[in-house]
């Protein structure tokens, strides 16, 4: 049965479009909303979704236009590349040469909106560049611009170059008030 | 997709890019082993019901 066998794929991606939600949007608690309100979008609009094409890409693709259409509602700027701000601490790794995920998350959450996808689309959710393209709505030269600047950030947010001291010091200052804008 | 060969985007740092990358995924994959919570599982339910449910009444008109 169609119904079926549609309700079973989605079932399937579910961990993975979990993944993503918690990945891109800020406040944790609401990442299961997301991805909820999701599942009911994808299952009011399930004929539109051609059988044996990507499931995943389709779903993600939802789940992200669901995600910054809620936060245009609730009139929260989109944050661009030029536009960057923190939303306030800096984020050091806990302890000298290790990173727990909480410090991961909140590396993740210091980039912004379109680099933080960017990332998660190729880096962590398997999707060929071609592929975030479509899912971001963008050009593929920009989700590799997108990707790049992302790995930078996060190499520096979190001081993996392998050569410079952890702690409050020096990275502190320039975490906040340098802008990522390049 | 694990060719890096397309991560030459920026410069050739491949080792601090490959620490980003596997934190990365090590993050994504901790998020996706969680079993799947109830919710989800009853939202799925509920929609197919509701959907049979309203084929067997248009059968029986």
């Amino acid at each position: 049965m169609k119904n079926s066998s549609f309700k079973r794929e989605m079932l399937a991606t579910l961990p993975s479009l979990r993944a993503f939600a918690y990945s891109l949007s800020r406040k944790s608690d609401k990442a299961d909303d997301l991805v909820q309100d999701t599942m009911m979008k994808a299952w009011a609009k399930q004929d539109s979704f051609q059988p044996n094409s990507n499931m995943k890409a389709w779903l993600f693709t939802i789940l992200r236009n669901e995600f910054y259409s809620q936060m245009r509602k609730k009139g929260r700027e989109v944050q661009d590349s030029d536009g960057y701000f923190t939303e306030g601490l800096a984020v050091h790794p806990s302890q000298h040469g290790l990173l727990d995920m909480k410090d991961f998350k909140a590396a993740l959450d210091q980039l912004p909106d379109d680099q933080r996808e960017a990332i998660i689309l190729v880096g962590a959710s398997g999707f060929a560049y071609e592929e975030a393209a479509e899912i971001s709505g963008c050009a593929v030269g920009t989700v590799k611009s997108r990707v790049s600047r992302a790995r930078t950030a996060l190499k520096e947010i979190l001081q993996v170059d392998g050569e410079s001291d952890y702690g409050p010091q020096g990275a502190d200052a320039s975490v906040t008030s340098r802008a990522f804008a390049r | 997709m694990s060719n890096n060969s397309e991560n030459e985007v920026g410069k050739d740092a491949s080792d601090p890019n490959r620490a980003i990358g596997d934190k990365l995924r090590s993050y994504y994959d901790s998020v996706q082993e969680e079993p799947i919570p109830e919710r989800f599982l009853d939202l799925l339910e509920r929609l197919e019901e509701a959907e049979e449910k309203a084929a067997v009444e248009k059968n029986e008109e």
